[in-house]
């Protein structure tokens, strides 16, 4: 089976970075974006897996990135786990909405991520 | 022997080198474009890598000549150990038709080994020295001559041009290798940073100080299980911290009955006197603790500390897949730093609610001295308060409350004579008058206590009739605190199932007929209902109580948590 194709898109490499290699290390393909614009094109070429976003970026925001993917059909299908400062509350219509699977604050644990990023593959895949 | 039974892999895969492959494959590549053929070679002038999708006329002729020598001309080998560190690009026409650049790869002032570039040389024709050459190896000349033919030629001047270009490439990439790895690691790192500081979140989030010690640690246990991946996380405090306290252990690690007790009683002591975390990769070649041995490899502890005092400590057995390090003790200490702050509070909380009650069970007993026959009189009232309270689904802190009023209802009896307390006779109305005033002697003892202000109208209101008749204010039905009604309720029944100076106790199947006769005018029916199905059983029990006594600290602890 061919390795799932996954996503991330942050505007602070330094999270970039720890994704990857977590990801990576975990046996995924790892495709990366450094703002909403960039992962909105990376997503419509590539059609990730999944999709892992930060909240808060430059150009458009991870809300306004999943909308979009939503509108489109042949992405609308793409689930997204979202990352947001901590404190950080989405309304639920929205997340509802959107197709966001999961919400983790920073500083989330990586480990958990990974959790999330397997449970989320296999509702998915359900 | 054939040249071809000699030939081995080279570069083969998983092989290590002092040029990363990935480096080789992209600088290899650019030098295949400039019609040149790349070779690495070890310090013994081995060729280790070469470039797999070379020319032929590389692939046959060259390379076999590099690695086996030309007979002719040995001195390929002995020139290239030659080389220094600081040689730089040389030119060779060592075999036939052939230009080679050599230089060497410097890690660390070291020599790792030389990269090798080779051309088609200027002069290549078919000359005597190149057909003995076709000849051994089993080429064809004129076949030799064509491949040849459509490779770029090159003299001295020129490949040494490109092999500094190659070189300067080199360099970069090498530069730009080692900042991938670096940063690799450095992202390693980070994600342990986030890993720990997401669960210090996660275990301060637990930190609520009138949360059961063990609860919190046991949380903390398992959080920190799954993020270390040890196969045991335990804890221990010291019988002065927490007195009782059990040691515990979680995780898959099963130990003999016993032997967690054990450790912890040798642990605590060692941190103390180490004063630092204890790190023990082979508990075998430790004399100190190799007792342990046989269940455990590996130890690490960390002090619970306070200042210069040590609490007790969090240990971790078995790091599975590899040793204890400097990042797992800085995890350990961390999170002991944490669960150390929780502690020192929840110690200064229990030690503040045992002061508290031990004060109030003290003026209690100062009121139970004045007369003697209602000793014990205030436990049970408390006992039975908490009971009730309980039964009418007030909840525990409700409870705790009733328990804490049913101590102090009569300690207003401080301010009546002894001889109308202690009077065997009935009492003369102004007897009785100075009687009455209890209650609010009582509240007024207590008013500037303002933890426990809360219990006043209780205190205050515990002689008031469901019916208006009562005292001191006369209220009515629901107008009556509740905490009053209930301790009235408490306080009569403990009245009659007591032997008094003017008469002997009710039998408890009396009493409770004559409550369930008094409710709705002395008693509130609601609550009379939930009395009565507390049982004779647990009255029995309830009124047994040992009075006079303050109850166990350690019973005392529990029953403030829920306050």
């Amino acid at each position: 089976m061919a390795a799932k194709k996954i996503l991330v898109a942050d505007d602070e490499s330094h999270i970039l970075h720890v994704v990857s290699l977590k990801l990576r290390n975990a046996g995924f393909e790892v495709l990366t974006a450094a703002d909403g614009q960039e992962a909105l094109e990376l997503a419509q070429a590539q059609r990730p897996d999944l999709l892992i976003t930060d909240y808060h970026m430059p150009q458009l925001s991870g809300l306004e990135l999943c909308q979009k993917l939503k509108q489109d059909p042949a992405t609308a299908g793409i689930p997204t786990i979202m990352l947001t400062a901590r404190g950080y509350q989405l309304d639920p219509k929205d997340t509802q909405e959107s197709g966001i699977a999961r919400m983790l604050s920073k500083p989330f644990s990586p480990r958990n991520l990974l959790t999330a990023v397997n449970e989320v593959l296999l509702e998915a895949a359900a | 022997m054939t040249l071809q039974a000699q030939e081995r892999p080279l570069g083969a895969a998983g092989g290590t080198y002092c040029v990363p492959a990935a480096v080789l494959d992209n600088l290899a590549a650019r030098v295949r474009a400039c019609g040149l053929f790349l070779m690495l070679l070890d310090k013994d002038g081995s060729v280790v890598w070469h470039d797999p999708q070379a020319a032929m006329f590389f692939h046959r002729y060259v390379l076999p000549l590099v690695q086996y020598g030309d007979p002719t001309d040995p001195g390929l080998v002995e020139r290239i150990r030659k080389l220094g560190a600081n040689s730089s690009v040389t030119a060779w026409n060592t075999f036939p038709g052939v230009i080679l650049a050599v230089f060497p790869c410097v890690e660390r002032r070291q020599i790792g080994g030389f990269v090798v570039l080779a051309g088609r040389s200027v002069d290549f024709n078919l000359s005597e020295e190149v057909l003995r050459v076709c000849s051994r190896l089993g080429l064809d000349a004129a076949w030799l001559r064509q491949q040849a033919e459509e490779l770029i030629a090159y003299n001295d001047q020129a490949i040494q041009r490109q092999a500094r270009l190659v070189t300067g490439m080199l360099e970069d990439q090498m530069r730009l290798a080692g900042l991938a790895s670096e940063l690799n690691s450095l992202s390693g790192h980070l994600a342990n940073a986030y890993e720990e500081l997401s669960l210090i979140y996660q275990i301060s989030g637990g930190m609520r100080i009138n949360r059961p010690a063990n609860d919190f640690f046991k949380q903390a246990c398992l959080d920190v299980l799954e993020v270390m991946g040890v196969q045991g996380l335990g804890v221990a405090l010291s019988g002065e911290t927490l007195p009782g306290h059990e040691p515990l252990l979680y995780g898959a690690l099963s130990l003999p009955p016993g032997t967690v007790h054990r450790l912890a009683e040798q642990l605590i002591p060692m941190l103390r006197e180490r004063k630092g975390p204890l790190l023990v990769n082979d508990l075998v070649a430790d004399k100190s603790l190799d007792w342990l041995a046989k269940h455990v490899h590996q130890l690490m502890a960390v002090p619970l500390q306070r200042q210069d005092m040590v609490m007790g400590c969090l240990f971790a057995l078995n790091k599975s897949g590899g040793d204890f390090d400097s990042q797992d003790s800085k995890l350990l200490n961390s999170i002991a730093n944490e669960s150390a702050i929780y502690l020192e509070n929840a110690i200064l909380f229990d030690d503040a609610h045992g002061l508290m009650m031990g004060l109030l069970h003290s003026l209690t007993s100062a009121v139970d001295a004045k007369d003697a026959y209602t000793c014990g009189h205030s436990e049970r009232v408390a006992l039975l308060g908490r009971q009730l309270s309980l039964e009418a689904g007030m909840g525990e802190a409700f409870g705790e409350r009733a328990y804490m009023t049913g101590l102090l209802h009569d300690v207003g009896k401080i301010g009546v004579p002894e001889s109308v307390l202690q009077k065997t006779g009935r009492l003369t109305p102004e007897e009785f008058e100075q009687m009455k005033k209890h209650p609010a002697i009582g509240a007024r003892i207590l008013q500037d206590i303002k933890q426990i202000s809360d219990l006043i109208p209780g205190v205050l209101h515990h002689h008031e009739r469901y019916d208006g008749r009562g005292y001191p204010a006369g209220l009515i039905a629901e107008n009556i605190p509740l905490m009053g009604r209930i301790i009235c309720l408490a306080d009569c029944f403990d009245a009659m199932t007591s032997n008094r100076t003017y008469r002997k106790a009710m039998p408890l199947e009396v009493a409770l007929t004559e409550i369930r006769r008094c409710s709705g005018t002395q008693f509130d029916p609601s609550l009379t209902e939930a009395f009565l199905r507390i049982g004779a059983e647990k009255f029995r029990q309830l009124l047994a109580a040992n009075p006079g006594r303050v109850r166990h600290l350690g019973e005392l602890q529990q029953g403030l948590r829920c306050a």
